[in-house]
């Protein structure tokens, strides 16, 4: 029986090491993504389960303790009258930023496609102001807008183009929307370029050739073949500006500070938790947002993206 | 091994990742508040404030003498208090001792996020030399002792009245209101008044300093707002700022203009000729310093014109306190002590020369230091400085701040703000802030 056993543990032990062996090499994979895993559910998935709770709940240190709410938060929120011409201020910073940063990003990445002498260096100085924060670059550009000292006002006064005080931000809801979009779409621009040419880069020039010969002008190779391909390209730079439109902050916080002609709903996020620190509104808020970015980016996803084989 | 052939198939396996996962956010997230020590000697206490710290020679002698060495952390107004609510309502470590503005006593007194000074220090014989202590009592309770003493005072351009004409200068609004159109009509400033109508907490205070100069206060008892009446000082401060810009006497390039911008660059850079709620050190810290401002030896500090004659001024000091997430309260106090001592501010505002001075530092909030750097010349117009502090400065809140503050403030300056671009009428700015302020008031 023993040595009926010893021969049957010696049997076994090589099976063991490679049960053992296999179990290592599985368990690898799962040890070299941990860190990943613990990035993302650390701090996004475990902040995102508890901003969705907690929106459900009076979250405020000025009237505790916490307790469930409802529906309640988000009644709030609908009833805020400054909430409201936030999203509506967010919806004109979605509208115009999206469609100006795609449709710059594909005129600059169209200019970019062909090679040229200094195209490095041309993208190198492309990636600046995606690289600079939005409070470094609102700075930048409260200097260029301001209206008592700024660039702007007195170059176009100095040239008599138009009266005093000609470019506000503050003054019209429209306009400061606009000119505080302008500074969001000169940073999210590049990006959109170097996602659009990377996907221009792939394209096969065999494809142009054969239009060519088939006839095909230049604005047919763009309409038919470029922009077609390109659509991988032009599906992700839309999602993230939607995303960070729909994010906005730095800029209409330093430009406008909190004037209602210019406030997005992410500040009036941090208004509501940090400053009347209604926390409960706050996570209600963010889960909103949270929602709608969802949607929104599902919604472009399937409208522009189409799946490419080259 | 094969990756591409690969299939996570050991569920044991991804329990684990989860469970470092969530110790790694649990160890990130958790708490250090509830780990406070009586130790003082041998301690390194977190510092941190809006402005600058004091010299490090300065720091090193405070450790000689107590055994605390000080890390200092100096961060942005804005930012600062953001982080003051984040640790406070996450429970974690931030600081030792950190900001306790003027504005937030209610606040912080109503969240109980700030020791009472009185656990570590003996606040009373301090109230003396130190008048807006007050401000930061709370039913007897002290949330942070004043490090200066900032208040709200006019200042005038005295050569470019001077060039407009006038002699005398005023002592009613009505006057003050005159003269900036006699300057105005001269020539000699496009638009004389500098008002802050950028929709940030400058505006606020702008009209809490204004509705002072009217003969009132913002907020009466229980909080009942005091501005809602046409004929009360509130309302008339409200349209008086609105139609200065309307008038011509505010630039409109104000509507995005902050406290900050306003001193910085239209004042010190002569382009107006009074501002009506200044900052009380600005004179000596900006406008008569050259590599700043362009109007050296041309500012002056005025008594604040009122309704029927000087009015009083509102102060805005900055305070430090210690956090309930403080590691080491006892060593913070034994910091804040020193830091608001008369001796060291007095130093710190250069009574003995440059070495000890902190950049940017205003005046002592103890009248004694206060008084010595007066006897020794070490401040612009001191006198009149001194004689505005003792007799005129008073809290924007004589009944105390109210702890829903930050959300009635947000209220002030941006329907100030839509009324000064027109985008609403006074008496519809009035509407609302009394609204907002009644719903806080019925909710507080």
């Amino acid at each position: 029986m023993t040595q009926t056993g010893a021969r049957a543990g010696a049997i076994e032990a090589p099976a063991l090491r490679a049960r053992r062996r296999l179990r290592a090499d599985r368990a690898l994979p799962y040890a070299l993504v941990a860190p990943l895993v613990v990035f993302i559910v650390g701090l996004a998935l475990v902040p995102a389960l508890f901003t969705t709770v907690e929106a459900f709940f009076r979250v405020s240190p000025l009237d505790p303790p916490t307790r469930f709410a409802g529906l309640d938060n988000f009644r709030a929120l609908f009833d805020n009258d400054a909430v409201r011409a936030a999203a509506v201020n967010t919806l004109l910073y979605v509208v115009i930023g999206v469609s100006l940063s795609t449709l710059l990003g594909i005129v600059m990445a169209l200019s970019l496609q062909q090679p040229f002498r200094g195209r490095s260096a041309v993208i190198a100085v492309l990636v600046l102001p995606w690289a600079l924060p939005g409070v470094v670059e609102a700075l930048i550009w409260s200097g260029i807008f301001d209206a008592n000292s700024g660039l702007l006002n007195s170059v176009l006064a100095s040239l008599h183009i138009t009266g005093s005080y000609p470019v506000l931000v503050g003054k019209d809801r429209f306009a400061t929307i606009g000119l505080i979009e302008l500074v969001q779409v000169w940073q999210m621009t590049p990006l959109s370029t170097l996602l659009i040419l990377a996907v221009l880069q792939v394209i096969p020039g065999e494809l142009y050739d054969a239009a060519r010969i088939d006839g095909c002008s230049p604005r047919g190779l763009v309409r038919h073949i470029t922009l077609p391909l390109a659509r991988p390209g032009i599906a992700i730079a839309m999602v993230q500006a939607l995303v960070a439109t729909l994010n906005v902050f730095d800029q209409p916080y330093v430009l406008n500070g909190a004037a209602s002609t210019g406030s997005s709903v992410m500040m009036q996020t941090y208004f509501l938790s940090f400053r009347n620190l209604d926390f409960g509104a706050g996570y209600a808020l963010s889960l909103l947002v949270t929602v709608t970015t969802l949607v929104l980016a599902v919604a472009v996803v399937r409208l522009v993206y189409r799946r490419v084989d080259l | 091994m094969q990756w591409t052939t690969w299939r996570p198939s050991g569920k044991g396996l991804i329990v684990p990742s989860a469970v470092v996962a969530v110790a790694a956010l649990v160890a990130a997230c958790g708490g250090g508040g509830d780990s406070a020590s009586t130790q003082t000697r041998g301690v390194t206490i977190g510092v941190a404030l809006h402005t600058d710290g004091p010299p490090k020679s300065a720091l090193a002698e405070f450790t000689k003498e107590t055994g605390i060495k000080v890390k200092w952390t100096n961060i942005d107004w804005d930012s600062l208090q953001t982080k003051i609510s984040a640790a406070a309502t996450s429970h974690t470590y931030f600081a030792d001792a950190t900001d306790v503005d003027w504005s937030r006593v209610g606040e912080f007194s109503k969240t109980g996020w700030f020791h009472p000074m009185g656990d570590y220090l003996n606040t009373s014989p301090m109230t003396a030399d130190m008048p807006q202590l007050a401000g930061f009592t709370v039913k007897g309770k002290v949330i942070g002792i004043p490090y200066d003493a900032s208040f709200l005072v006019t200042t005038v351009n005295k050569r470019m009245f001077a060039k407009a004409g006038i002699t005398r200068m005023p002592t009613t609004i009505d006057e003050y209101t005159a003269d900036l159109r006699k300057v105005k009509a001269a020539g000699v400033a496009q638009y004389p008044l500098n008002i802050p109508f950028a929709a940030a907490e400058g505006l606020s205070t702008y009209w809490y300093q204004t509705t002072a100069a009217f003969g009132g206060a913002v907020l009466g008892q229980g909080y009942a707002p005091q501005f809602e009446a046409p004929s009360s000082p509130g309302y008339n401060a409200m349209q008086w700022m609105v139609d200065a810009i309307k008038q011509g006497l505010v630039s409109p390039g104000n509507l995005n203009t902050t406290d900050a911008q306003g001193q910085q660059n239209l004042m010190a850079k002569g382009k107006v000729s009074s501002t009506f709620a200044d900052y009380s050190g600005n004179v000596g810290t900006l406008y008569d310093v050259k590599s700043a401002s362009t109007v050296t030896g041309q500012v002056t500090y005025l008594r604040t014109p009122g309704a029927a004659g000087p009015a009083g001024n509102v102060g805005n000091p900055d305070g430090i306190g210690i956090p309930v997430t403080a590691k080491y309260p006892q060593a913070a106090a034994k910091f804040i002590e020193w830091f608001t001592s008369a001796r060291k501010q007095a130093d710190f505002a250069g009574l003995h020369g440059d070495q000890e001075v902190i950049e940017g530092y205003t005046f002592p909030s103890r009248l004694s230091a206060f008084k010595r750097l007066v006897a020794g010349g070490k401040v612009a117009e001191g006198d009149r400085l001194f004689k505005l502090l003792s007799t005129g400065a008073r809290p924007a809140f004589p009944q105390g701040i109210p702890p829903w503050y930050g959300q009635f403030s947000n209220a002030v300056y941006t329907n100030i703000h839509g009324a000064a671009t027109g985008e609403k009428t006074v008496a519809d700015a009035i509407k609302a802030i009394v609204e907002t302020a009644n719903r806080l008031r019925g909710g507080s």
